[in-house]
């Protein structure tokens, strides 16, 4: 036995779940969790959306994003509770704790899930994975009310494959030779990064299952999809050797985006400008904190009558200073409004490089001193949270500055940690 | 679960013992409890919230009654949880 063995933690309906515990802690009569409910954001603030549903509300039909006001017309009876992240962050602290008894390697790749290295163990623990995997599942239930799914394999890819068979309060093996079996047979949905884009580019190509892609020709899929196609195929082969690493950073991510709704609607030049930095603010963090640089940046709109378009722009030089993506956006967005009420405002970035060697331009002006601010500012926000320093120019406006992601408090999250 | 007024006695290892609190009642008024017996006591961590919960019994109104209060941690706040 040379592999490796990893484990990947997923907590069952997250948000929901550790609403429902805090609640019986507190005295509650009833179980979220065993009634239609769901965790809905403010509809006053324009943010009431379906965050997370229990199982009851999920055979209604109801779904993860949502307008609120659409999920109480599928269930009347339907129960909203507001999010409480201050919770969420201390469920998810608690839960590393436990973890990190079994393990030293514990990467953290969301609020409610993280990866787990256990090869080291095998000696220790006997390399009877199944039985402790149980034992992490039961620790977790019992001491701290909630269920989790626990996926085991020989790679970080499959073990998020194992966990997702089967929900909730489940212990699933993937190991390579259970890939036909166990893993083809499912909608190519289903495989990890593959979304809906991809999903209807593949379904064009005749490609339905995991297995289909699996067995599809790879020189064609890298015709079709360049190098995302020979990624997909890896994956659904169960290819992918990353390492559990506790600093975070997932090498394949194509963009990083944050977008918000706004209280109000945005009617001038400023206003929006102010919500484009907000949103390039977090943007920025995310991707420095990936080690990444962007080459290409994105500004979506989306006015009060629900009508959306975007713009985008390729740079000449890449880019992970939040000055040069906010100028780039604003030069974006001037272009390509065309005046109406704005409800809704995106900054995405993406065509991603490392940030290691950047290609410098003659032309373009010297960002250097920009990125060590950048840097400093990133690292007082990671020690004093996030709101501990922003720019003046939100003082006494109606506006958060940072948002998308972020919430007032809460340590700065991301997919790619 | 009611928040309850709380007289307690704490050991210099840290160890609490709740003497006698005090809840509201419907109409506004005050029923004071003295605990007379902690039968056992037991530390929660459910979502991460660390709870100290003590099964207590006392005598009300002539019936001897078993009852749960609750030390929530991070609150400093005490609830009386099952009566």
């Amino acid at each position: 036995m040379n592999h490796r063995i990893i484990f990947h933690i997923d907590v069952n309906s997250a948000f929901l779940s550790w609403n429902a515990v805090y609640a019986l802690q507190h005295g509650a009569k009833v179980d979220l969790r065993e009634l239609p409910s769901i965790v809905g954001g403010n509809q006053a603030t324009r943010h009431g959306i379906v965050l997370a549903k229990s199982i009851p509300a999920k055979k209604y039909g109801i779904q993860t994003g949502e307008p609120v006001v659409s999920a109480k017309k599928k269930c009347p009876n339907l129960i909203v509770t507001p999010p409480d992240y201050l919770l969420y962050m201390r469920c998810s602290e608690a839960m590393l704790e436990i973890l990190r008894e079994y393990s030293d390697k514990v990467q953290v790749f969301s609020i409610d899930e993280c990866f787990m290295d256990m090869t080291c163990m095998r000696r220790l623990l006997g390399g009877d994975y199944y039985k402790i995997a149980t034992e992490i599942k039961d620790r977790i239930k019992n001491e701290l009310g909630f269920t989790v799914s626990i996926g085991i394999s020989t790679n970080k890819l499959l073990a998020k494959m194992a966990s997702d068979l089967k929900k909730p309060d489940a212990v699933v093996t993937l190991f390579p030779e259970e890939i036909k079996e166990k893993m083809w047979p499912l909608p190519v949905r289903d495989l990890y990064m593959c979304g809906e884009a991809t999903e209807k580019k593949l379904n064009s190509m005749g490609i339905y299952t995991i297995g289909d892609l699996a067995q599809t020709e790879p020189r064609y899929l890298i015709y079709k999809l360049k190098s995302w196609g020979q990624m997909l195929y890896s994956f659904a082969h169960g290819i992918e050797n990353s390492e559990v690493n506790p600093n975070g950073s997932i090498p394949y991510i194509k963009g990083i985006g944050n977008s918000c709704t706004i209280s109000f609607d945005v009617e001038d030049y400023e206003t929006a400008h102010k919500v484009l930095l907000s949103l390039v603010e977090t943007v920025g963090m995310r991707l420095r904190r990936g080690n990444f640089c962007c080459r290409l940046v994105q500004v979506s709109i989306k006015t009060n009558k629900l009508i959306s378009y975007s713009h985008q722009k390729k740079l000449e030089v890449p880019t992970d200073c939040t000055n040069a993506i906010y100028e780039e956006a604003c030069r974006l967005f001037d272009s390509s409004w065309k005046g109406e009420p704005i409800r809704h405002l995106g900054v995405r970035v993406s065509d991603l490089c490392g940030n290691d060697f950047i290609q410098l331009s003659l032309f373009d002006k010297n960002w250097e001193k920009q990125r060590l601010i950048d840097r400093a500012v990133d690292e007082i926000r990671m020690k004093y949270g996030s709101h501990s320093v922003f720019r003046a120019g939100f003082l006494h406006s109606r506006l958060a500055p940072l948002q998308g992601g972020i919430v007032e408090d809460f340590p700065v999250m991301s997919s790619i940690l | 679960m009611k928040t309850v007024k709380m007289l307690s006695v704490t050991e210099e290892n840290g160890m609490q013992t709740p003497l006698k609190f005090q809840l509201k009642n419907e109409d506004g008024g005050r029923i004071t409890v003295k605990v007379d017996n902690v039968i056992f006591r037991n530390e929660e961590k459910l979502a991460g919230n660390k709870m100290l919960v003590y099964r207590c019994q006392s005598q009300i109104n002539g019936v001897l009654k078993v009852f749960e209060l609750k030390y929530e941690v991070s609150t400093c706040k005490w609830y009386l949880y099952k009566m």
